[in-house]
């Protein structure tokens, strides 16, 4: 009976966390727009979900080539296992009053500490004295760019490790088929159609739709079909993905799954299919390639090619977080968080971060640094160029999980054939309720 | 004398209890209480200050919520659909295992290892086994030549799915209870009915069974209250779908708190969640009492 208030503490649960595992930065200064760099030793912590491989290693390497380049500062890692966690960790830090100096943020986590004034803006130091250049500010990808702000017009986050979509494919089967590799949704229906084969009980595509609770790689690949075909997820504030191009996309999703191209899993259904050889591709962020190659473990020859495109384009999602500055850091703390979160995107810093991680560099000058990367590694180079195409998530506060809806209603469209209008209709309807709160 | 002694072995049982107390009290009471308070608030969980009292404006919400109807009907689901199997199907592997045979050891090993394995470990494992394309179950079908199913995939088959699994994973600690349950009984009572000319069904039925009442009693009221708080399976297994199939009313809670962070919200339905416990186990305990037999 205990359990029954399971949802009970969360206040003192969020002070045992805090008192756990983020003690370290206490301070109420407010933070002044353009405060000189101090040279008076300065703390900062990051918290960061960067916490095994390689991705380790590399932040490790980052924080101490810029502690070298600024002695009087240290940077205090606060590493988590996951994104979950992370959020977790960051919303009970900022409960109990107690948050790290900066921290990783996807545009929703951002969206909801800024609502709480939880974080503060970088406008004042991205564009201010010892901000950057216009030049500077030219060289990121203007989608990344864009990426972060929120809808009051100011600059909340700075980017740090992006990813974005891209098509692993089963090359050696397209090639038996003497199929070519599909550059457009309708080429890829028709390419998907051809591998399919009940009796060899054979595969285009297998998806996770997602839910509520959780999203998943097949919402965010709805999402992008649905852009891909001029559609909106969201349009003036408004949930919209049940319009005419939703409408659209889900009639997609249905022939592939009535043609028995499609198929719907959990699990990371996508590459387990391609893996075993049984689907043909797997849709997911350029993060999954050494995942896949595990997988395919060189059965056949996987390749990667960019995301199809519809009529209005290639409706690629861009993946990643972005860093956030904490409202309750003295002023020269945030000075050293905006120094660093600023050290990490440079050219040659965030080549670096690309090489060892494989993520995305965040400003164009950095692929020159990374020709020989390129050459060794051509599928990194095919997802940097679709990042011009990839746009984020709206900073909507909430819609990471108000999106899960989408998965309720291709599941009942494709496994319980409600009626396409009707199962959109409703996931918008309480997507809209869930991103409007009690 | 005698008062002053009695007085200071009073005041050495609290000294004893207050440790427990204490934790019981800030872990769990003043959390509860705490529920309370919020569930009359549009909570906001990052920023206090700027949450707002709004009465029970939560939960009128929550009662005039289809959701939330809709996920006391599959919790009922769940607890109807898992709650007897369980108890029956202990109470007759209890018996089985309770006879003389050989491996009887390894047996009762078997039916109670499942129990002391995490759940999260396990679910994940049979996940794999329910996996559509690839897993064991559809496997098995299709050697039987049966028809292949979603499993946790499909909407009808996502519930059983998981009281399978429930099923699996719980009905060894059942058993281990109607087994010692079956220890206490003397055995002259069955030994009496046996000379009285009652054959093994009368002697379960006359005897054993009425005997096992309190047991049962205690195995039905533990289940019931388990299964209505059972969350991690649906986590792990299913997430709660597809299309809202397994969100029971625990699930439901998870959600709104810790997916949506409507924490007001999600502290009126923990409070009507506890309500509900409360009265069913109110209830159970005053039925059963009627015909519960203790010696």
């Amino acid at each position: 009976m205990k359990k029954g208030l399971m949802a009970a503490p969360i206040a003192l649960s969020t002070v045992a966390l805090v008192v756990s595992g983020w003690g370290g930065v206490a301070s109420t200064a407010f933070a002044a727009a353009h405060v000189k760099h101090a040279a008076a030793p300065v703390t900062i912590t990051f918290a960061e979900a960067m916490s095994s491989g390689t991705q380790k290693t590399a932040l490790a390497q980052l924080v101490k080539e810029f502690e070298k380049q600024h002695p009087n500062v240290t940077v205090s890692l606060m590493p988590e296992p996951s994104y979950g966690v992370l959020l977790t960790k960051e919303q009970a830090a900022v409960a109990a009053q107690n948050p790290p100096t900066i921290g990783q943020a996807y545009e929703d986590w951002a969206a909801e500490f800024a609502q709480a004034k939880a974080i503060v803006p970088l406008t004042p130091y991205v564009f201010g004295k010892g901000g950057l250049t216009a030049a500077q500010r030219k060289d990121f990808w203007p989608s990344i760019w864009k990426d972060q702000y929120l809808s009051d017009g100011q600059m909340w986050m700075f980017p740090f490790n992006k990813s974005d979509f891209v098509m692993y494919y089963n090359a050696t089967r397209l090639k038996q088929l003497h199929l070519a590799t599909p550059k457009t949704w309708t080429a890829f229906a028709k390419v998907s159609k051809a591998v399919t084969s009940s009796a060899k009980r054979d595969w285009a595509l297998s998806i996770d739709p997602g839910n509520p609770t959780a999203a998943a790689n097949g919402t965010y690949l709805w999402m992008a079909v649905l852009r891909s075909f001029g559609g909106h997820v969201v349009q003036k504030g408004k949930v919209a993905f049940n319009s005419p191009a939703g409408v659209r996309t889900m009639q997609y999703f249905q022939t592939l799954y009535n043609e028995g191209a499609l198929k719907l899993g959990s699990n990371y259904p996508g590459q387990t299919a391609l893996g075993a050889g049984r689907s043909v591709f797997d849709l997911s962020t350029v993060a999954s390639y050494p995942y896949n190659v595990e997988a395919v473990g060189g059965k056949f020859n996987m390749q990667v090619a960019a995301m199809p495109s519809g009529p209005a384009g290639q409706g690629n999602i861009m993946q990643g977080t972005n860093i956030v500055l904490f409202a309750k850091s003295t002023p020269a703390q945030k000075q050293a968080g905006w120094m660093f979160m600023n050290f990490l995107a440079q050219p040659k810093q965030t080549a670096y971060w690309a090489e060892q991680t494989g993520y995305l560099p965040v400003r164009k000058s950095a692929d020159a640094l990374m020709t020989a990367y390129f050459k060794t590694h051509p599928y990194q180079k095919i997802a940097a160029e679709s990042l011009q195409f990839a746009r984020p998530q709206e900073p909507i506060p909430g819609l990471q999980q108000a999106i899960g809806y989408i998965g309720n209603a291709v599941t009942e469209v494709l496994s319980q054939h409600t009626p396409i209008k009707q199962a959109l209709t409703q996931a918008a309807s309480q997507a809209q309720e869930a991103l409007g709160g009690q | 004398m005698n008062r002053r002694r009695k007085r200071q072995e009073a005041i050495s049982a609290y000294l004893y209890l207050s440790p427990a107390m204490l934790i019981f009290l800030v872990f769990t009471i003043a959390p509860a209480l705490f529920v309370l308070y919020i569930s009359t608030f549009n909570w906001n969980f990052l920023n206090q200050s700027m949450s707002t009292f709004i009465g029970l404006q939560n939960y009128t919400h929550l009662l005039t919520s289809a959701n939330f109807w809709h996920s006391l009907l599959i919790t009922l689901y769940f607890v109807v659909g898992s709650v007897p199997i369980g108890v029956f199907g202990a109470l007759l592997l209890a018996i089985l295992l309770m006879k003389p045979f050989r491996g009887r050891g390894l047996l009762r090993l078997l039916f109670f290892i499942p129990y002391v394995t995490p759940i999260v470990a396990t679910s994940i494992v049979w996940l794999w086994l329910f996996n559509p394309q690839f897993g064991l179950f559809n496997a098995l079908l299709q050697l039987v030549h049966l028809p292949q199913i979603g499993w946790v995939q499909s909407e009808r088959f996502a519930m059983p799915s998981v009281i399978l699994y429930t099923l699996w994973h719980g009905i060894g600690f059942n058993v281990i209870i109607f087994m010692s349950g079956l220890t206490t009984i003397p055995s002259e009572l069955g030994e009496a009915a046996r000379m009285d000319g009652a054959n093994a069904w009368q002697e379960f039925w006359h005897v054993t069974w009425p005997m096992l009442s309190p047991t049962t009693l205690f195995v039905v009221i533990i289940n019931t209250v388990g299964a209505l708080q059972a969350f991690t399976q649906f986590f792990t297994l299913t997430g709660g779908g597809p299309i809202d199939a397994t969100t029971t009313t625990s699930f439901f809670l998870y959600q709104q708190a810790f997916v949506f962070y409507h924490t007001g919200y999600a502290a009126a339905m923990a409070v009507v969640l506890f309500a509900i416990i409360a009265v069913l186990t109110f209830v159970q305990l005053r039925l059963s009492r009627m015909r519960t037999f203790y010696q």
